[in-house]
């Protein structure tokens, strides 16, 4: 089957969705564009913070902002990681687990209104020593707005099913 | 020992509030215990992929999830790692920026039902020459879990200010 296919034929006419890179699939160099891009609200700006228990008035409290720092409410970054990460969900999707990020770096304020897209580079992918039939990949993430402005980068490791393993088929996906 | 207050008096008999120590009051090695901890739902772990384009049905599709070695839907990094920093907010009240992560490694996994809490130490202070009135400090924050278990370890870069250059002392707030 194509790397790429969006869909597996499950019985002549019928197909499934399917999305993701099985490990093998994974080429070293080759940058992935994520579609959507997510436009931030100032709706969820308050919301994000307060159910992660940060009550930084920063983004709790509207009067405040616009004294120190004015402009539409600032976005916790830490709400822009997340969202980064979730938009890489459907290339990234044969997922084991997330391991870690490495060398975040939040090079502009995200504001309400500002919509961003992201895109990665595999920069490295190594089979597991204890772990057969699934391999670890290193990539390069980069977020930027429509306009080209770089607001985050970052790298992350994941552990990655192989071809065949993973529980896809016996689970229906 | 030091003590560090949590209200500044403004009136006879009148406090308020005011959270976070100035960056002086830091100093290498320091450890602090966050509170309140919170328990993490399935629920949250299942809001917080649908708020950030997170398409990972290990997170959220119970019977895909009971076919992998978790047995479980996993919850989701992005919400550990958005809980563990925004339970540090009253300690680092007068940061000003958060510059990054060296990194962020999930060392351990977290399901729903599982309660964290988050300790800081402070690794590196430093001070920021573009910006006298802030210095930096390099912390790392662990998040741990009901037994103990260090299930996420953040290493960042925040900017915090000096004594008297904080936003609160700045607007009276």
């Amino acid at each position: 089957m194509n790397r790429h296919a969006s869909h597996v034929e499950i019985s002549p006419g019928v197909f499934r969705e399917r999305m993701g890179l099985f490990f093998e699939d994974i080429e070293v160099g080759e940058t992935y564009e994520h579609r959507p891009g997510k436009t931030f609200t100032e709706e969820e700006s308050s919301p994000q913070a307060l159910r992660a228990l940060d009550q930084s008035p920063e983004f709790a409290d509207g009067h405040y902002h616009r004294k120190v720092i004015g402009g539409l409410m600032t976005i916790n970054p830490l709400h822009v990681l997340a969202v980064l990460t979730g938009m890489m969900t459907k290339t990234f999707s044969k997922v084991v687990a997330n391991l870690a990020w490495k060398n975040v770096r939040f090079l502009e304020p995200v504001r309400a209104g500002d919509t961003l897209y992201a895109e990665s580079t595999v920069l490295e992918k190594r089979e597991s020593k204890s772990r057969p039939g699934q391999g670890i990949i290193l990539v390069r993430t980069t977020a930027s707005t429509p306009d080209g402005l770089v607001v985050c980068t970052f790298e992350r490791h994941i552990l990655i099913y192989g071809r065949g393993q993973g529980p896809y088929e016996a689970a229906g996906y | 020992m030091p003590e560090f207050t949590a209200y500044v008096p403004t009136g006879e008999k009148r406090w308020r509030e005011r959270f976070g120590l100035d960056f002086e009051q830091f100093a290498v090695g320091q450890k602090f215990q966050h509170r309140p901890g919170l328990t993490l739902s399935q629920q949250d772990s299942r809001d917080e992929c649908l708020d950030t384009l997170n398409q990972q049905m290990l997170h959220f599709d119970q019977q895909f999830a009971a076919h992998t070695e978790w047995k479980q839907c996993l919850m989701d990094s992005t919400l550990t790692t958005k809980v563990v920093m925004g339970m540090t907010w009253k300690t680092f009240a007068k940061r000003t920026r958060l510059l990054g992560f060296d990194e962020i490694a999930l060392t351990k996994p977290v399901f729903g039902g599982d309660t964290i809490y988050a300790e800081s130490e402070i690794l590196e202070l430093s001070d920021w020459p573009e910006e006298p009135r802030v210095g930096r400090l390099k912390v790392c924050t662990s998040g741990l879990n009901q037994r103990g278990e260090t299930v996420a370890r953040l290493v960042y870069d925040v900017l915090v200010a000096r004594t008297g250059q904080d936003y609160f002392a700045r607007i009276n707030y």
